[in-house]
């Protein structure tokens, strides 16, 4: 599964260093390396609303507080 | 003359223990044509030998700059600077330095120590002549610089450095020219040079320097070009047009900002990867693309360099903010500040529309403000700076 994170300037701003932090801890706890690549991604041009973070090409827009909850429903969830 | 014999310049000022003013003054002034150092020593310390050292060392050099003879120049100070009531005396020590045509050096001095000339790393012996002036007596000298000659004037708070402690009279111009000759490095910026001299003085007076410590070096540097990129422009039938631009210029690459990236990458027909690794905090990550030597975000990374860059410009820290870190700002502000001779910005002009988004309260000016003071606080280095607009 290919997770990215926007770290465009407007991401940056609305949390996307929480959300990545967040992910690669979680990936880890939850020992999910060899099923989950995390990495960075540019603008996809829906700034503003929230951190984009795209699963298998599929974009959500999501709160930096709202991370952890997002992983457990659309990560392990379905990376497990 | 771009891209013949640079003049860096840099200095560092340690204020006297208790003092809230520094009662020396460095002024670096004058054009490609002729560079001027000044460093003014006023008398005693606190605000009187700063109005004493700033009026001097302003007189100084911009009677220079406008051609002044030295006659003119010490009959003016002479003239001018207000009487110290307790001494009855109007008094600030100078070092004055001319460089015409990145070669000829002109070194007039009263009462400040001998400016030290490094030429391969050792110092070296100039031929001098005195004369008096006004009463004061005047030492002159002339010679023609090497490119890789350094020049550090000094005030006497470097020869008094250990005063009362290590060395009862202050370790002097003996130490402080081999302590030079043994950190040189030709590469070594001169900013970095005169933070490393006053680094080791501070140490040797303890934390608390005796007397204020000033250290202006002028070096005559190979030429080193810079080009950054940022912005898309415009109009997008700009987009080759700043990419042909950008990439024809021999020197350093950096591009700055998501979008320019890519642009970037897809000119080159190159991938470009964005890290997961925060250096700092509040900076983004860096991107990655072969052919260009530094990839970053925009906005936030040139705000930080913007601030970099008037720290660096103060001349009172003796390691800034950025040294030995990794991050994007980091990075641009090593290349620009340290190494960078010449710099070209390129600049596109689009708008972004992230930036414009009201409830995103970003305090972003648009990157083209951002680069026209970033390019103000560069040319106030002495570097030369162009600016093109796409």
């Amino acid at each position: 599964m290919k997770v990215t994170i926007c770290v465009g300037s407007t991401c940056h701003l609305l949390g996307s260093r929480t959300v990545v932090e967040r992910f690669k801890a979680l990936v880890e706890e939850h020992q999910l390396q060899d099923r989950v690549e995390l990495s960075g991604k540019f603008c996809m041009g829906k700034c503003g609303e929230g951190v984009c973070v795209t699963i298998d090409d599929v974009t959500h827009i999501i709160q930096k507080e709202e991370a952890e909850e997002f992983f457990n429903r659309e990560i392990l969830a379905k990376a497990v | 003359m771009s891209g013949g014999t640079y003049i860096d310049t840099g200095y560092v000022s340690l204020i006297k223990y208790g003092e809230q003013l520094c009662g020396d003054r460095v002024i670096f002034a004058g054009n490609e044509d002729t560079r001027i150092g000044v460093l003014a020593d006023g008398l005693g310390s606190g605000v009187k030998a700063n109005i004493l050292a700033t009026l001097t060392a302003q007189i100084l050099a911009t009677m220079s700059v406008g051609g002044m003879s030295v006659e003119d120049c010490v009959n003016t100070i002479v003239r001018t600077l207000p009487e110290c009531s307790v001494r009855k005396i109007a008094y600030s020590t100078f070092t004055l330095i001319k460089i015409r045509d990145q070669k000829h050096v002109e070194l007039i001095r009263f009462d400040n120590p001998h400016t030290i000339v490094l030429r391969g790393g050792r110092a070296i012996e100039l031929e001098h002549q005195d004369r008096m002036i006004d009463g004061k007596k005047i030492y002159e000298s002339r010679f023609e610089a090497e490119v890789g000659d350094v020049l550090v004037v000094i005030s006497d708070g470097v020869n008094f450095a250990g005063l009362g402690g290590a060395y009862p009279f202050g370790w002097g111009r003996e130490n402080a020219v081999k302590y030079l000759e043994d950190h040189y490095d030709p590469e070594m910026p001169a900013q970095r040079i005169a933070s490393t001299l006053a680094e080791e003085c501070y140490n040797l007076y303890g934390g608390k320097p005796g007397d204020d410590t000033t250290i202006a070096v002028m070096r005559l540097a190979q030429p080193y070009t810079v080009n950054l990129m940022i912005g898309p422009p415009s109009s997008a039938t700009l987009d080759d047009d700043m990419l042909e631009a950008f990439f024809s210029q021999p020197g350093k690459r950096i591009v700055c900002g998501g979008s320019t990236n890519q642009l970037a990458a897809r000119y080159l027909g190159n991938e470009l990867t964005a890290s997961l690794d925060y250096f700092d905090s509040d900076l983004p990550p860096m991107y990655s693309l072969e052919g260009v030597d530094l990839s970053t975000e925009g906005a936030i990374t040139i705000s930080r360099v913007l601030d970099y860059a008037g720290e660096y410009l103060s001349g009172t820290q003796l390691h800034p903010r950025w040294e030995g870190k990794r991050d994007g700002a980091a990075r641009i502000a090593r290349l620009l500040f340290e190494n960078a001779t010449d710099i070209h910005f390129f600049v596109g002009c689009a708008m972004n529309p992230a930036h414009q988004n009201p409830n995103l309260s970003l305090a972003f000016g648009a990157k083209f403000q951002l680069i026209e003071k970033l390019a103000k606080r560069l040319e106030e280095m002495g570097k030369r700076v162009t600016v093109r607009f796409f």
